[in-house]
């Protein structure tokens, strides 16, 4: 408590220092600048090595200090476990924080016979102009808020192999910090798609940078553990299995640290190099030191329960999605790491950069999203040929429909086609998930369908929240599905010239000069017409920094759920000094961002308490899965909430 | 059921058949050249780490000369194995922008499908021993080697009895 309260004070001492100007700072006058507007003076804090490092203690400071809260009174033989282990990872940063990369260094010159001059800047370097846009205020917090949150239940994990805790407790009592923590990551991974896209100006949104790919990895471990959890607390099956992906997911967090701060691979987003790195790889091998040595010691309490009583059944659905999951994590893994280990063997370093990661994943991507339909058509246990027919019959004959439609409109692009058929298919399972179960309270308490939809999601929250952030994947694929389609044009333009890309056409209508507190914008005035009439002004600047001399693109886009117009002022020409735009037509994008909302939604619905026990529903999902339950009544084969 | 079952895939039909309505006149008219094609496979050298195509860097001289050097290599005819040679020559194996499928460059194309392959092979083997070893559920659950069965049950009740949400 008292660490975390003093990391609490270290924080915002750092950020007074930005609010006062106070330019003694290093870290400061590295960062910030006097003109630099206070909402990014905020962000200041993480935009740095040093900070972002304290900012990293803060976010798990706030975790930690929520954990004694909430389990003060609580637990009490498993506490002192999971205290120590987040413990150990909080000395590890802390240490960072004072001893390597302290964000409160002085500015400070050799003087005469060996001693420091301390001195004050008159004003500082400013921010870089990428992270003057206002997703950087929020993109890093969500970003490092899941990177940090996966420690709690790692930090459970580990205590409870620690203290020979055999059964399904501890993820019972982390599944909500799993959650939040994936959450966050989720938010943090759209919000850097969409912060690339705004500011960028390439075009799109996912570059498959090394940074962003180490964002990558443990978002696709921690949604395997959330599905393989479910075995786990159902069937007591993949115990060992479930630990380790927990261990993994963590490890792969600071995995991405060590990425973004050491300087090994190189990136965009990548921090300035320094010798941080042999810290993270001296820490990553601590961490599983420690836990191959509690695996190895308690590995008996790991048992599975049961066992599985027929191949086609959830648990396979199961076991395939964390096969795609984690295969498509040890690929991007693989190829993020491939230059260097090239480098390693051939002394060359072969670049692996967006191309490849494209092939390789989206098949994987698509066979994933094919079980994301099918695993819910799949009861327990057991699944009868009968019931496959019945509940695979209305979803797969709709995706096949709306295939075909699509096929005869032209839309000929194979992995965008098949892509679209299974967003389907999954919508059409999903949404007669929500009609059955719908359906049976309306026939019990006479409410309307959309009542029932309701209430029945409050009955199961973890349940249909699920459904409905597998809702928000195919919203997201069908956006990234878009990207098939993009086309761009790039023309060097004189005032009245026009430029024509799909069904708009772009009239180059003046160029202005923008002066800002921070900055000197240009501005282009870029009039678009639709169908002949004119339908808006669009404004793609091109800034300059004062305090930095560099420069910044702000992209102009229209966005609608059809397409998004992206207008970029490229600059000037060299050969006839005139600006250039590059427009970009870019179909269905909107629907990623759309579809993160909607992932946020459904797992904050998965996260509220069930309204009351689904013992009731429990006999009318039967019929869905036509589930077996051997011994047990049907109503306990499906635990409250737990689906 | 009967009557509402026609409504719902309707609705799911004209919701998702919208999605191709709205983006098929693009893909239809969806054109590259071949310069936009060959700068694709090649990654900008100004440390951007984009590809040639996509890199927009304000005032980015780099990609602006390699797709000038790019244009004039395809208006004397040369072949794309040629404009490789040219640009590997000049920046190192760093400019590509997926790996070669030859030589060591073959393992990165390799291991997702071997990761597939074994993954796969894992998981056919844990079904096939979890189902050879199903029990029937009216026996107690086994102990595992090292710990019997009684101490893996107290060890359960003492968790249950030590934990609460």
């Amino acid at each position: 408590m008292a660490a975390c309260c003093l990391i609490f004070l270290a924080t915002f001492s750092l950020e007074y220092l930005f609010f006062s100007d106070n330019f003694s700072v290093a870290y400061v006058v590295a960062h910030s600048n006097r003109d630099l507007p206070t909402f990014y003076k905020v962000a200041a804090l993480w935009s740095g090595q040093e900070g972002s490092l304290l900012f990293w203690s803060f976010l798990l400071a706030i975790y930690v200090f929520s954990v004694l809260v909430t389990y003060r009174n609580k637990n009490g033989e498993l506490m002192p476990y999971v205290g120590v282990v987040m413990a150990g990872v909080q000395i590890f940063f802390l240490s960072l924080n004072n001893f390597v990369e302290s964000p409160f260094k002085m500015l400070a010159s050799p003087a005469a016979e060996g001693a420091v001059k301390y001195f004050t800047a008159a004003d500082g370097r400013g921010l870089t102009p990428l992270l003057q846009y206002p997703e950087m205020v929020i993109h890093p917090p969500n970003l490092y808020s899941g990177y940090t949150g996966f420690t709690i239940p790692f930090a459970f994990a580990l205590g409870a192999l620690l203290a020979r805790y055999p059964g399904e407790k501890w993820i019972h009592l982390t599944r909500k910090w799993t959650m939040i923590a994936w959450m966050f990551q989720s938010m943090g991974i759209l919000l850097g798609a969409h912060w690339a896209y705004a500011v960028l100006g390439w075009g799109g949104y996912w570059g498959w940078d090394p940074v962003e790919n180490a964002s990558l990895l443990p978002w696709l471990s921690g949604t395997a553990f959330l599905h393989s959890v479910m075995m786990q607390e159902k069937r007591g099956m993949m115990k060992v299995w479930n630990v380790w992906l927990v261990f993994i997911t963590f490890l792969l967090c600071i995995l991405g640290t060590f990425l973004t701060r050491s300087g090994v691979v190189s990136s965009v987003h990548a921090f300035a190099n320094s010798s941080i790195g042999s810290w993270f790889v001296g820490f990553m091998g601590m961490v599983l030191l420690v836990c191959f040595g509690a695996y190895f010691k308690n590995r008996d309490y790991l048992k599975s329960e049961n066992q599985l009583d027929a191949i086609v059944s959830r648990e396979s659905s199961f076991l395939f999605n964390n096969l795609i999951l984690l295969v498509a994590c040890v690929a991007v893994l693989s190829g993020t790491l491939f230059p260097v280990f090239s480098e390693w063997f051939t002394g060359n370093r072969i670049s692996v950069g967006a191309p490849f990661f494209n092939k390789v994943n989206i098949p994987l991507g698509l066979l994933l999203l094919f079980l994301t339909g099918v695993g819910p058509l799949l009861a327990w246990r057991k699944t009868s040929t009968d019931s496959l027919k019945k509940n695979f019959g209305w979803p797969l004959g709709i995706g096949l429909v709306a295939g075909a439609i699509a096929f005869a409109l032209g839309f000929r692009q194979f992995y965008a086609w098949v892509c679209l058929v299974l967003c389907v298919f999954v919508a059409a399972t999903v949404l007669l998930e929500f009609y059955r179960g719908a359906k049976v309270i309306r026939s019990r308490s006479g409410a309307s369908l959309v009542a029932s939809a309701l209430e029945l999601s409050m009955r199961n929250t973890r349940r249909y929240g699920g459904y409905i952030v597998h809702v928000g994947m195919v919203f997201v694929f069908i956006g990234i599905a878009g990207a098939a389609f993009n086309r761009d044009v790039q023309k060097d333009m004189r005032q009245g010239d026009s430029l024509q890309i799909g069904p708009y056409t772009l009239v180059l209508q003046g160029f202005d000069t923008k002066p800002e507190k921070n900055y000197t914008a240009q501005r282009l005035l870029v009039e678009v017409i639709e169908d002949k009439k004119p339908t808006m002004m669009l404004y793609p600047e091109k800034r300059k920094f004062s305090t930095t001399e560099e420069n910044g693109t702000m992209v102009a886009i229209r966005s609608t759920l059809k397409e998004d117009l992206y207008v970029v002022f490229a600059g000037m020409s060299p050969e006839t000094q005139l600006p250039v735009i590059h427009a970009y037509l870019n179909p269905l994008v909107k629907w990623i961002w759309f579809g993160g909302v909607v992932v946020v939604f459904g797992t904050l619905v998965a996260l509220l308490p069930n309204r009351r026990a689904v013992l009731v529903l429990a006999a009318a999902h039967q019929p869905v899965g036509q589930a077996v339950v051997q011994g047990l009544p049907s109503s306990v084969a499906l635990r409250a909430g737990h689906d | 059921m009967t009557k509402a079952r026609p409504i719902v895939a309707l609705a799911l039909l004209a919701m998702f058949a919208t999605a191709p309505l709205l983006i098929a006149p693009v893909g239809a008219q969806q054109l590259s050249d071949r310069a936009k094609q060959i700068g694709g496979k090649f990654m900008c050298m100004c440390s951007c780490s984009q590809v040639l195509t996509e890199c927009n860097h304000v005032g980015c001289t780099t990609s602006t000369a390699m797709l000038k050097e790019l244009n004039v290599a395809l208006s004397r005819g040369e072949t794309e194995d040629a404009i490789t040679q040219m640009f590997v020559q000049e920046f190192g194996t760093k400019v590509y922008a997926e790996p070669p499928k030859s030589g060591f460059s073959l393992v990165a194309w390799a291991l997702p499908s071997i990761y597939l392959f074994l993954g796969t092979g894992v998981v056919i083997f844990v079904i096939y021993r979890w189902r050879k070893q199903a029990v029937p559920q009216t026996e107690p659950t086994g102990g595992a080697p090292g710990v019997s069965a009684e101490l893996l049950e107290r060890a359960r009740a003492r968790a249950s009895r030590e934990t609460q949400d």
